[in-house]
């Protein structure tokens, strides 16, 4: 497969402001020689201010690796990676560590809260770690969007999975990040919930003006974001704009169908 | 299968049972290699014994009481050996001179030859036995007045050599020689200096009479032992004693034996502690693997298999353990017992290293300790594991969390613990052998009752306490907090691993520390004189107290000697006592804490008593009592004085004049043992024990203080006693330690997720470090807490209950305390390194990925 397929992809005026995150080739290999395997084929990613970008892909197409690299998790085996104005490739792990507390937050798919902290202490967790004092105004607004008021002296274990998901929701929304990266946030849950921290999502992104990226294997999560990014085999092969569960689902039938021709 | 399944999920488990296993591994090696280091010692004396004793030993006959006058070496006389020496079937017949009483001096350094660690130093005569422990190996046999033949350990140890020369204090005075040849041991030395003059001078300087002190018979082989013996008794009348070679060593190795066997119980008794201690550890890492597998046991409750199966399977992986650890234990005990005897020859013990003596008792008791430690710790576990219901292969959070610390539980602690504590009051209430027994019944109660609250402790200390971890230490603080109650239980039983060593620690040091208290408080109170010069194992010798009492600024001097006897009593009654001779001048240094009659009188002619033993045989001030110094020596003494109790200085004794006992032996007054003495009326009294103690310099052997010396000396000794429980206790807090380590470690295993998350949202390796350390630290305070507070109320209950045995002043030894406080702050924070490196280095994705 050649390179040139993805620079396609690009936003077409790339403002340095406008991104919340950049990747330029970013390779990702495991392994060498003969067995080396890539997760992540020179890719180049965009991510705008402000917009809710959804990541999609059969599994195996390296969504997760893709997300993990630009979240500072992982790291890559070739390219750059930029939040907002930091490039994060070559960061010692105590400088990345400062980076993701401060900059970036996080919603996985299970076991995102701590058992032994109540619902508000994991929602100002972040903060607790950087020694910052939590907005007030903005903590209950966020408390207020997300719909806990009522639970926030419960542990995570007296809480259902959907509201679990939403704690974490509200966690990652509190210490205002740069960008919000989720992994399957939904995966876990019913269809109501799912569809309710969708919502969350999407409200944080319009009404608090919040960047959030999302990998999902679900079209109808994928039709919450502004713009859907397809991956197959490590490389992004296509993109989709203000998308639609059904289109998103067309789409995918389609890139199936090419996969196994 | 079942056992194929186990096993498999043993050596799956293998690194989260290391510590466990080691747990087992340390407790088995102590106590493997205690029972070989006692069998390899005794065997080496027995090897001595056996080698050096002769067929038949012919010494004086005497009774007890007159053999342990001090000063007294009883003799046979030269004929014995030649009456001996023609009786049919005797091959030969030896005079033996051999004292202990004798001083060896290196006159050129004035410092003492041979072992100072209590085995003794024998001087005696040269004679060629067919057994003789030593050869010749440099130089030649003593011959004349000059010669003296040393033991090679003891000559290398003092670098001496052929032609050195070589001082023998006696009773007779000193004498020097010149060592004329080196003699080797043929059997592993214990650890006595021997010291060979030719006959006539051992006879002169260590008797002063013409005379052995046993008859050694040699056999031809045409008699037996006991034939030879009979024989011997018959031709010597009455007044002589014989030991075949089998009563010898019988009687040499009861000598040792009791020595040795008292060590080997009281190691046996600490393994036995440190064993108990680890089981807490085990029941820590089976109930984790236990909450860990819980998915796992479920699919096997699903898929068909039964409760008892699970249990089984469970037990038996315990039993895997015990199996391995023992005899893990059981080699490293032969290793443990190489580095005792090793130890031993340090401190001037020598064993033979080479032939270890490992019986089958070694591996039996081995496995005895290991099997049922696991099996026992692995019950409560596996019965967790049996309940189990298939439902929990389904659930998702496949770890619930473990039973809370219950009502029911609260209340039996309570109970328990309640019942100790009272029992601990009755005891401080009621000294002497009742209160003994109410303090052993509330030293184990409160311990168990300890135990049991233990984790409703932690939740209330953490709930009372607990704010001040994350007011001090921020994010890592409120984890910890969270962390060390999230399972009581688990917290619980490790801090009272560590919690049991602690407590016997900190009782120890308040009993020891109390008991120099008393007896530094009871010297202040009743001791006037200024100085004390006592000699080790042997009475002091005329030129001594000459010597001391010529030093300038000595107002006057007074002795004491104890004197073995027999008191009978008006009504009938005999007792064994302990007389203490004392000259007059013992009452103006003593203030005898008379309670009727006076002091006085008691050694003008009269006895003195306790007020218990008065209490006890109803006698008052001028009462008879019949006094048996042995062989038929008997005096009748007036109770002159009836003293009050609670001073270790005079307790149990019975006080009398030395004069006095002089008369009642028929015989010159026995020898002293103890001087005191007092400066002048305004002397230096610093300069006067400079003084003293050059008066004194040429007899190296000699202890010579002032009081502060004295009480320094006294406190020393306890110090030493102390050292050596808790060298032994280390064991017991080692595997303590391990039990943190162990719970810390298998925790962060358990939050691999969690550690993943915070990781991900951005808390640093720093802070990660910090969490685990500060949990670490809070569990070792913890049990240090209540350890402390378990050992004070012990130690301060014994110490009233040994109030009448002269434990009259409570020391609470603050310096112990505080370092047992602040240790194990360190020891937290020593047993979180590994555990926090391991967190601090886990791959968050990984972690995140954990299933």
């Amino acid at each position: 497969m050649t390179t040139a397929p993805s620079a396609a992809y690009l936003p077409h005026s790339p403002e340095q402001g406008d991104a919340a995150a950049r990747a330029r080739q970013v390779t990702k290999a495991y392994g060498s020689g003969e067995t080396r395997v890539a997760a992540l084929n020179n890719v180049d990613v965009d991510i705008r201010r402000g917009r809710f970008t959804a990541i999609m892909g059969p599994s195996g197409s390296g969504k997760s690796t893709l997300m993990h690299c630009l979240a500072g998790l992982d790291a890559v085996s070739a390219g750059r990676i930029w939040i907002g104005d930091t490039e994060i490739t070559g960061l010692k792990d105590k400088q990345l560590t400062r980076l993701r507390r401060d900059k970036i937050g996080f919603v996985f798919q299970a076991f995102n809260l701590l058992p032994t902290l109540n619902a508000l202490e994991n929602i100002t967790l972040p903060m607790d770690i950087a020694g910052r004092k939590p907005d007030r105004a903005w903590l209950e607004q966020v408390i207020d969007t997300v719909g806990l008021s009522g639970r926030l002296k419960h542990r995570p274990g007296q809480l259902s999975g959907g509201q679990q998901q939403r704690v974490a929701v509200a966690r990652a929304l509190a210490a205002r990040p740069e960008i919000i990266f989720g992994d399957e946030p939904t995966g876990n849950l019913d269809s109501r919930s799912g569809a309710e921290v969708l919502g969350f999502l999407r409200r944080s992104v319009d009404e608090l003006g919040q960047t959030i990226v999302m990998v999902t294997h679900d079209p109808v999560a994928a039709g919450h974001a502004d713009r859907v990014l397809f991956l197959a085999d490590g490389v992004i092969v296509d993109e989709m704009h203000n998308p639609t569960a059904d289109s998103v689902l067309s789409r995918m039938r389609r890139f199936d169908g090419k996969r196994t021709s | 299968m079942l056992l194929r399944t186990s096993l498999r999920s043993f050596l799956a488990h293998k690194w989260r049972l290391v510590l466990s296993l080691l747990a087992v591994v340390l407790s088995v090696a102590f106590v493997a290699g205690t029972l070989v280091f006692y069998n390899t010692a005794t065997t080496t004396f027995d090897r001595l014994f056996a080698a050096t004793a002769s067929d038949v030993s012919v010494q004086k006959a005497q009774d007890e009481l007159a053999a342990n006058t001090p000063g007294r070496t009883p003799t046979v006389p030269v004929a014995t050996r030649e009456k001996l020496a023609a009786e049919p079937g005797v091959k030969a017949a030896l005079g033996q001179v051999m004292v202990a009483t004798a001083t060896l001096v290196d006159p050129a350094t004035n410092k003492l030859v041979g072992p100072t660690t209590g085995a003794p130093t024998l001087t005696g005569n040269w004679t060629d036995t067919p057994r003789n422990s030593v050869d010749v190996t440099s130089g030649h046999v003593p011959q004349g007045a000059d010669q003296l033949v040393l033991d090679a350990d003891t000559a290398k140890k003092s670098g001496l050599g052929l032609g050195s020369r070589i001082r023998v204090i006696t009773e007779s005075g000193n004498h020097d020689f010149t060592v004329s040849g080196i003699a080797t041991f043929r059997t592993t030395n214990p650890g006595a200096a021997l010291a060979f003059l030719d006959t006539p001078t051992a006879q002169r300087i260590l008797l002063g009479a013409e005379a052995y002190t046993s008859v050694e018979v040699f056999g031809d082989g045409s008699r037996s032992n006991d034939q030879l013996k009979a024989a011997a008794l018959a031709d010597l009348g009455s007044g002589f004693e014989a030991k075949t070679s089998a009563e010898q060593q019988k009687e040499n190795a009861a000598g040792v034996g009791s020595f040795l066997s008292f060590m080997k119980w009281a190691m046996l008794g600490f393994a036995f502690l440190s064993a108990a201690v680890g089981i807490f550890l085990i029941v820590n890492t089976f109930s984790m693997l236990v909450t860990q597998r819980t998915r796992e046991i479920g699919l096997l409750r699903a898929v068909g298999g039964s409760r008892s199966q699970v249990n089984r399977s469970v037990l038996t992986e315990g039993l895997i353990l015990g199996l391995l650890g023992s005899t893990l234990g059981i080699g490293a005990g032969l290793g443990l017992a190489v580095a005792m005897i090793r130890l031993m020859q340090a401190v001037g013990m020598n064993l033979d290293a080479s032939s270890l003596q490992v019986t089958w008792a070694v591996p039996v008791v081995g496995y005895a300790v290991g099997l049922p430690v696991t099996l026992l710790a692995a019950f409560f576990p596996a019965r967790r594991a049996a309940r189990i219901t298939p439902m929990a292969a389904l659930l998702d959070h496949a770890a619930p969390a473990e039973p809370r610390a219950n009502r029911i539980r609260a209340a039996i602690g309570l109970l328990v613990t309640g019942a100790g504590a009272a029992a601990l009051v009755a005891a401080a209430g009621s000294p002497g052998s009742t209160g003994g027994l109410l303090l052993g019944a509330g030293l184990l109660a409160t311990l168990t009752g300890s135990v049991v609250l233990g984790p409703l402790l932690v939740s209330v200390l953490v709930r009372l306490f607990g704010g001040l971890l994350p007011a001090l230490f921020g994010p890592a603080g409120r984890l910890a907090q969270r962390n060390v109650v999230r399972n009581p239980r688990r917290t619980g039983s490790t801090a009272a691993a560590l919690m049991i060593g602690l407590a016997v620690v900190i009782g120890a040091s308040v009993v020891t520390s109390s008991m120099v208290g008393s007896m530094s408080d009871q010297i202040d109170r009743s001791v006037g004189a200024d100085y004390v010069v006592e000699g080790p194992g042997g009475p002091l010798t005329p030129a001594m107290v000459d010597a001391a009492r010529r030093t300038p600024g000595i107002d006057h001097l007074s002795t004491q000697t104890r004197v073995p006897g027999e008191l009978v009593l008006p009504g009938g009654a005999t007792v064994r006592g302990r007389l203490i001779a004392a000259d007059a001048d013992f009452a103006r240094d003593f203030r005898l804490p008379v309670a009727s009659g006076t002091a006085d009188a008691v050694f003008g002619g009269g006895i003195s008593v306790g007020q218990d033993f008065a209490d006890e045989q109803h006698l008052k001030v001028g009462d008879p009592i019949t006094v048996n110094y042995g062989e038929g020596r008997t005096q009748t003494l007036p109770v002159a004085a009836v003293l009050k109790t609670g001073n270790q200085l005079f307790d149990h004794r019975f006080f009398t004049g030395v004069s006095t006992v002089a008369k009642g032996m028929n015989g010159p007054a026995p020898a002293p043992e103890v001087l005191f003495g007092t400066a002048k009326a305004g002397a230096d009294k610093a300069a006067v024990l400079a003084d003293l103690q050059k008066s004194l310099a040429e007899y190296p052997q000699l202890m010579v203080k002032d009081q502060a010396g004295y009480k320094e000396m006294v406190k020393s000794q306890f110090d030493q006693l102390l050292a050596m429980v808790y060298g032994l206790l280390g064991l017991t807090i080692v595997v303590a330690v391990l039990g943190v380590v162990n719970t810390l470690a298998l925790s962060v295993v358990e939050r691999t997720r969690e550690i993943g998350l915070l990781r991900a949202i951005g808390l640093s390796r720093r802070q990660l470090r910090r969490t685990v350390r500060l949990e670490s630290v809070v569990i070792a305070l913890f049990g240090a807490v209540l350890g402390t507070a378990l050992g004070l109320s012990w130690g301060v209950t014994a110490r009233s209950v040994l109030s009448e045995q002269g434990l009259t002043v409570l020391t609470v030894p603050t310096g112990t305390v505080l370092t047992v406080l602040v240790g194990s702050v360190l020891v937290g924070l020593v047993a979180a390194l590994v555990p926090a490196f391991r967190a601090a280095r886990m791959n968050v994705l990984a972690a995140i990925a954990t299933d």
